[in-house]
């Protein structure tokens, strides 16, 4: 597989499901294109891992820990005159749903993030696993809290939107 | 009403763009793949600078008279062990090119130059800086009368010759030939290591 064609194939969904995880888009371009220029680096070994996808976004996931290390004692004072940057769900540059994403993010983070692997990436569930680093069983089980919250979170709007 | 559910979460995947141009990656890429690439390239260079220097500094002792140790012996041998440590016995400074291209063939980028370049004054208390077992494992050494063979002094210098002990004194103490490998191995300790195929 030719990198370019992986990289515009993928880099969206590596996107958003790096996004549910961050919650700021800035941050996960970022550390998507950081993670797809590493993956460029070493394009040998990545063209031939199963999931290159799961590949890119472990990558971009560890690039947060470092960077959440490195700045972790650094305190953020917003700049006066300036306006606060929208949330990233309201970002011009991505029209989801406003509904779905804030249900996704009122999710607490493991669940998102297997949210994200299982329905964006379409990973089995023993990938997701090993990019999470957690147990297949694990996986499942978060992923089915997750249906049902969404389900209880999601239906009743949708279903009053029906006109009667 | 899950699979309608899974759907509408689905959807939401093609509703955001990456707008980082894939020349931009490309290009971070490379600068990623030239920093992997410097430790590797330090390390080879180290190696090199390190045999050269030390080939070189045995220059002084072959020239005594009367020490070789025989007519019959080759210059220069070297010694292809199983795991991949090289042994280089030098008996008379000889043929530095057929040295260094038998070293190079083994996977050794060592630059072999028998004779003082023009004011160079080699530091007898200079450190090599790949350490002892680095130079334990590049050369032979030839002990002089009452030593230990295969002693260094305590600067990691081998013995230049029987008569010239080159060193800062204190240097009664032998070296372990070997270390066991390990994680803590330095890394200029791996670099002698030719490649395997």
């Amino acid at each position: 597989m030719d990198f370019t064609e992986f990289d515009r194939g993928s880099k969206d969904e590596c996107l958003l499901t790096v996004l549910v995880s961050v919650d700021n888009q800035d941050t996960a371009q970022e550390l998507v294109a950081e993670a797809f220029a590493r993956a460029w680096a070493s394009w040998r070994t990545v063209s031939r891992h199963p999931a290159p996808t799961a590949w890119v976004v472990r990558t971009a996931l560890n690039a947060n820990i470092s960077r959440w290390r490195r700045h972790r004692r650094e305190v953020s004072v917003p700049d006066p005159g300036t306006v606060a940057d929208p949330p990233a769900i309201d970002r011009a540059d991505s029209s989801v749903d406003p509904r779905i994403m804030a249900a996704l993010m009122r999710l607490p983070t493991r669940q998102r993030q297997v949210v994200a692997l299982r329905l964006f990436l379409d990973l089995d569930t023993d990938r997701s696993a090993e990019v999470l680093g957690i147990a297949p069983g694990t996986v499942q089980a978060h992923l089915g809290r997750a249906i049902a919250a969404l389900r209880k979170d999601l239906i009743p709007e949708r279903q009053k939107e029906i006109p009667s | 009403m899950n699979d309608e559910l899974i759907m509408a979460v689905r959807e939401q995947r093609n509703k955001v763009h990456m707008n980082t141009p894939v020349e931009h990656i490309i290009s971070r890429g490379r600068a990623v793949r030239a920093r992997r690439r410097i430790p590797g390239m330090a390390g080879a260079l180290a190696v090199a600078a390190v045999a050269a220097f030390g080939v070189t500094a045995l220059l002084p002792a072959s020239h005594q008279p009367g020490h070789r140790p025989g007519a019959q012996l080759a210059a220069w041998t070297v010694a292809k062990q199983a795991d991949g440590t090289v042994y280089v016995t030098i008996r008379e400074l000889r043929d530095p090119a057929g040295l260094q291209s038998k070293l190079r063939a083994d996977g050794i980028p060592a630059s072999v130059i028998f004779g003082v370049p023009p004011n160079a004054q080699p530091n007898p208390c200079q450190s090599y800086g790949g350490g002892p077992e680095l130079l334990q494992k590049v050369f032979t050494l030839l002990a002089p009368p009452g030593r230990p063979q295969g002693t260094l002094d305590r600067h990691g210098h081998p013995p230049l010759g029987p008569t010239e002990w080159r060193g800062c004194a204190d240097h009664q103490q032998p070296v372990p030939r070997r270390r066991p490998h390990g994680d803590d191995e330095p890394r200029m300790h791996r670099q002698l290591n030719p490649p395997t195929n």
